[in-house]
């Protein structure tokens, strides 16, 4: 976190707390459209397995109540909402309208309907009644949030007893070989994969800084730990390229 | 995360690729959509789960928390002989195969995907026209039905050979008579133990005053 209260982090820049949502909007709106295929293409592929495994992690029933924040095109509700059943209820949700808007359309393409509710959501700010989710999941978003802490806060109000929270998010390799080879993949060969495919070299800079920003496993854990989740654990992915972190409400 | 979620990816979308390419199947398992059914691969430590989707693309979990709502039991080889249309039941009334739970969804989501029946015909049309595809579908379907007449002769051969010949099986017959034989067994143990019954508690009341 940055030392001043009203100041944080937009990749290696500090900004204004007010100022950061808005910086997230641009990149996010630049990135909407070849938002899958620059995932796929960035993570050859393996973004799916990060998120396979976080499905496993979720433990969805059928009938419980989901909300999947920072949804982009809703990998992950695409799954909850085959998984809760008929009788579920999956939110899909981002802050970002484009995004929003991507993956609504992409979930009618696909024929969810009645069990799949979309809205345009502040992490920080949830919207729902107290005790009231199953579970709450967070992919490859929390890193873009202003306030960390008071998102974690919101998670955990509105999560009932007994349920929990995920954050799939990019991390901290853990050995010193890897953290070279992703460090140069990251500088040197992302932002120019951006440019070539999606037109915008800075959103990709903004990904691989935002990243390198991000607090490390043990950090996001004790954080998890400070809003009230217990039994809170990691799970390394890629070598910690990215963490799995749950945290359940008990 | 493991080769086994890899692998688990690639099964997910080769089952859905078929899935996908009949919809009356797909409907079929669409109407099990938040179902889970659990596969066990005895003697291999092996378990994944099936959920069929709101579509009835089926999604491929290895470890899912809670209880699912049916569960496969059964040797990879008498899974795969328990899902044939013709021959399946008689896997499972063999114990075989073990069904827990609910099983009438088991049994749905068995035989929906037993029925998967593609019509290459018309997938192929889309690519060389008609009558091309309709020739290739002919060959398809008489290289199917040859592929069938040559496993059941095969099947038969082998159970003969093993039953009358090296008597290493019995014959069916067999098995029905000693089926039938334990059957007997048991209501007979059955109406032994309610006979007794009867007694100790007419005795009972005969003790008293």
């Amino acid at each position: 976190m940055a030392d001043d209260p009203d100041s944080t982090h937009f990749g290696y820049r500090t900004v204004d707390s007010d100022e950061k949502a808005g910086l997230v909007r641009g990149v996010f709106d630049s990135v909407a459209a070849n938002y899958d295929l620059m995932n796929d293409v960035m993570s050859f592929g393996i973004h799916r397995l990060w998120k396979r495994f976080a499905i496993q992690l979720a433990g969805v029933r059928a009938g419980q109540r989901v909300l999947d924040l920072a949804s982009g095109t809703g990998d992950l509700a695409d799954r909850f909402a085959d998984l809760v059943g008929p009788d579920g209820l999956v939110l899909m949700t981002d802050i970002n309208a484009s995004m929003l808007e991507v993956g609504r359309d992409r979930m009618i393409d696909r024929g969810h309907a009645g069990n799949l509710a979309y809205a345009q959501v502040d992490a920080e700010a949830l919207p729902f009644a107290d005790d009231s989710l199953d579970l709450i999941t967070i992919a490859f978003g929390l890193r873009n949030v202003t306030d960390k802490e008071r998102a974690l806060a919101a998670m955990y109000r509105a999560l009932r007893p007994g349920g929990r929270a995920l954050v799939l998010e990019f991390s901290k390799p853990v050995n010193r070989p890897l953290e070279k080879l992703y460090d140069l993949y990251s500088f040197s060969i992302l932002p120019r994969m951006g440019q070539l495919i999606a037109k915008d070299a800075d959103s990709y800079r903004y990904l691989a800084e935002s990243i390198r920003m991000h607090p490390d496993q043990e950090t996001l854990k004790g954080m998890m730990e400070d809003a009230g989740f217990e039994r809170c654990d990691v799970h390394n992915l890629s070598g910690g390229i990215v963490a799995v972190h749950r945290g359940f409400k008990l | 995360m493991t080769v086994r979620d890899l692998a688990l990816e690639s099964l997910e979308r080769a089952l859905n690729a078929v899935v996908a390419l009949d919809p009356d199947t797909a409907d079929r398992l669409a109407a099990l959509h938040g179902k889970v059914v659990r596969i066990v691969l005895s003697g291999t430590g092996i378990a994944l789960n099936l959920v069929p989707g709101h579509d009835g693309r089926l999604q491929l979990v290895g470890g899912l928390e809670g209880e699912p709502d049916a569960t496969l039991t059964g040797s990879p080889f008498d899974l795969l002989r328990a899902s044939d249309s013709a021959d399946g039941h008689a896997q499972l009334f063999a114990g075989r195969v073990r069904i827990d739970g609910d099983t009438r969804v088991a049994q749905r989501l068995s035989a929906a995907l037993a029925a998967l029946d593609i019509d290459w015909e018309e997938r192929l049309a889309a690519y060389t026209g008609d009558i091309a595809a309709h020739e290739v579908g002919r060959g398809v379907r008489a290289a199917r039905a040859e592929g069938e007449r040559l496993g059941r002769s095969a099947r038969t051969n082998l159970s003969e050979y093993l039953t009358e010949e090296a008597r290493v099986l019995p014959h069916r017959y067999e098995v029905a008579e000693f089926l039938a034989d334990v059957d007997t067994l048991r209501d007979d143990a059955e109406r032994l133990g309610a006979r007794i019954a009867l007694l100790e508690n007419r005795r009972r009341k005969g003790d008293a005053p």
